[in-house]
């Protein structure tokens, strides 16, 4: 059971605590992908993990083992970086068997293993470059043969694709996911950016502060954050969030703002909080566009309207705030000029305390 | 342009060459770029110009001088009106006995200068990389850094006293153990090795500080993929470290090949005797006796062109080797 337990994680440097007592269980084979703005902890996370970076507090198992006082190399794990720490003397052979003749592995284990992740990630006609002589897309494929031909019980990678454009980005993207399929080694990823977190992981954790915001699955986080925070940081375009109190309508509880009455979900949380202000977190993607004012619809003041080909992000504001649409093009495009308003329905409505930002109790789980 | 008597507009010359005009200006000849970018970027040539001057001054008028090598210099008709006696002197070099002694001199002490000279900047910088307390590391360095700083006179002094046979530290500590005090100075057998170190004692601390600038700019990440890797302290100096320093070390080769005849002359006057010729006369001590004590000026310069001569063949051929081997080279 190759998992990675984190119990109480906490890194300080001196007075100042950079990682709170995190709690987290990664089980054997999933890939996990720790995600957050600059500043939140998820590196200096990997990195203990590592071994790179000392644990103040807290314990460490991979694996079942207690590993915070074992020495990296002797922590079964392998590590892609940001800028690929390929070594530059060294051609691709020589750095994907670097690890391999540390540990003093036989010429022709070397050699096999060499050739084997050459063929696995497409690295055999480079075998004798430098990487000087490489692409960013093969210099990242390299680092990630570093990191494979060990057999590692674990992989860590800490921004792996943040070096390289967006079109490449995607391609290794996928070939990463791809990777991980094939060889089904337990993976924690580290990123910023959210659609990397959303098409790879098992798993994601949103990070801030040093603390966990939430953990679940990619459509979890997306359709059930946990609080303003999350339904903030990921999805793009972002959630809107929507200021607003809750009020008694004729069939149920509703969200007053701005002389609008916004149907709720008939929810006991919400209707035993008629007065609380509260804040809605409304998806650009899940309203329905309006063109007329008099059939209900929430009217928004359209500034923007730009269209990326099978769909339109329509830019507007509600309550002097930004507030965003995404909708379908294709049969619409007449229609898109004369939208003045939004439809959406209760239950994809997200309600926030306005106080503390953490979502309310027993509100619908949107599948 | 026009038949119209009463066109009041420009003339056909006179639009022709505002077209040239506005040609020029869109294409500018090559003379006409160089000067828009000496123009743009005059101050940067300005900056230049006090070391183009020098350059001029103190190493290219005085090559003019040179060709008294293959004259019969006088300073009374001067180097223009002395006469030409072809390699003359270059013959006389060949044959004169102190020359040959001298040259053999300055390649063994430049070997020997090479050999253990040129490798301790380079370990000490290694070595300084290794330690962990940054107040130790700083003492050491500045302790290490300060001979350079002090004068050569200074240095001779400090070597000759300690080596002094009556109260030198050197012969006081051989006495402990018994051994009766050496005249180190004043035996050729002695000359080189303290030549040598003292060369190291005063200089090798001052030049690592460029082997420890080039450690300085290798990625902290390939320590940190080597320690995930597993690598020892030790498996890093020696699998990342001096491979990611060897483009350094090879220029500095280079440059130490260059100036392999350049031994420091100076040194070698304060601290050489008669009595250590054997081993101490190199080629520019040689040089310095014949022209400047003794007034060959035409023979002295003879040798010092000849010196230039083997040193440029010397950095050539370290520069080409380089190039092929390893793809560092100054030019």
């Amino acid at each position: 059971m190759s998992g990675v337990s984190l119990q109480r994680l906490v890194k300080a440097y001196g007075a100042v605590q950079v990682v709170h007592g995190i709690d987290l269980e990664v089980q054997e084979k999933e890939f996990v992908v720790l995600v957050g703005p600059s500043g939140c902890g998820k590196s200096t996370t990997l990195r203990m993990i590592a071994g790179l970076e000392e644990i103040s507090d807290g314990d460490l198992t991979i694996d079942g083992r207690l590993v915070n006082r074992v020495a990296p190399k002797d922590r079964d794990v392998a590590m892609v970086f940001q800028n690929y720490a390929l070594y530059p003397h060294l051609d691709v052979a020589e750095n994907i068997a670097f690890g391999l003749r540390i540990r003093k592995e036989s010429k022709d284990v070397i050699a096999s293993s060499v050739q084997e992740v050459g063929e696995i990630l497409g690295l055999t006609p480079y075998l004798e470059r430098r990487p000087a002589d490489l692409s960013g897309g093969q210099r990242q494929r390299v680092a990630m043969g570093r990191a494979i031909v060990r057999r590692p019980k674990v992989f860590l990678f800490d921004e792996p694709l943040s070096n390289l454009d967006a079109k490449l980005r995607t391609q290794m993207r996928a070939e990463i996911k791809r990777l991980h399929k094939r060889l089904g080694v337990t993976s924690i990823y580290v990123t910023h950016d959210q659609v990397e977190a959303m098409t790879l992981a098992d798993r994601i954790v949103v990070m801030h502060d040093g603390r966990i915001e939430q953990v679940g699955t990619p459509m979890e986080l997306f359709l059930n954050p946990v609080n303003t925070f999350v339904a903030g940081f990921l999805g793009s375009p972002p959630m809107n969030m929507v200021k607003a109190r809750i009020g008694s309508g004729d069939t149920g509880p509703v969200a007053e703002f701005d002389g609008n009455k916004l149907p709720l979900a008939q929810l006991p949380s919400l209707q035993n909080a008629v007065g609380k202000d509260v804040i809605l977190g409304i998806r650009p993607e899940f309203v329905t566009v309006s063109r007329t004012k008099d059939d209900g619809a929430i009217p928004v003041d359209v500034d923007l309207i730009e269209t990326l080909g099978s769909e339109a992000l329509i830019h507007g504001s509600l309550q002097k705030e930004p507030f965003v649409i995404r909708t379908e093009t294709v049969g619409q495009m007449d229609v898109l000029d004369g939208i003045s308003g939004f439809k959406i329905k209760p239950d994809l409505i997200r309600v926030f305390d306005a106080e503390t930002g953490s979502a309310l109790p027993d509100q619908v789980t949107v599948q | 342009m026009t038949n119209d008597p009463n066109f009041t507009g420009p003339k056909t010359e006179q639009l022709v060459f505002d077209a040239a005009e506005a040609q020029r200006k869109r294409h500018p000849s090559k003379v006409g770029r160089v000067i828009d970018h000496l123009k743009r970027e005059w101050q940067l040539y300005a900056m230049l110009l006090p070391t183009i001057i020098w350059l001029l001054v103190f190493l290219y008028k005085p090559m003019y001088g040179l060709q008294i090598a293959f004259k019969d210099y006088s300073i009374f008709r001067g180097v223009a009106g002395s006469a030409w006696i072809g390699l003359e002197h270059f013959e006389n070099l060949f044959n004169n006995d102190q020359f040959l002694r001298a040259l053999k001199n300055t390649i063994i002490m430049s070997a020997y200068g090479l050999l253990f000279g040129f490798p301790v900047p380079i370990f000490l910088a290694l070595m300084f990389n290794e330690v962990l307390n940054q107040t130790f590391k700083k003492s050491a360095q500045t302790i290490v850094y300060l001979p350079h700083f002090i004068s050569s006179v200074i240095i001779a002094g400090i070597v000759i006293t300690s080596f002094s046979p009556s109260a030198g530290i050197v012969n006081t500590m051989l006495g402990w153990f018994g051994i009766d005090a050496i005249y180190f100075l004043t035996k050729p057998e002695w000359f080189r090795p303290i030549f040598i170190g003292t060369g190291i004692w005063q200089e090798a601390g001052f030049q690592s500080i460029v082997y420890l600038a080039a450690i300085a700019g290798v990625s902290p990440t390939l320590y940190e993929s080597a320690v995930v890797d597993g690598a020892s302290r030790w498996q890093m100096m020696w699998k990342i470290t001096i491979p990611s320093i060897m483009a350094t070390i090879i220029i500095m080769l280079i440059i130490r090949i260059g100036n392999i005849l350049e031994i420091s002359f100076e040194m070698i006057i304060l601290l050489y005797q008669p009595a250590t010729y054997e081993t101490a006369d190199v080629v520019n001590t040689f040089i310095y006796r014949q022209g400047l004590q003794g007034g060959q000026y035409d023979f002295a310069a003879a040798a010092g062109l000849f010196n230039a001569v083997v040193a440029f063949i010397l950095v050539m051929t370290a520069n080409t080797i380089s190039k092929r081997y390893s793809r560092t080279s100054l030019w």
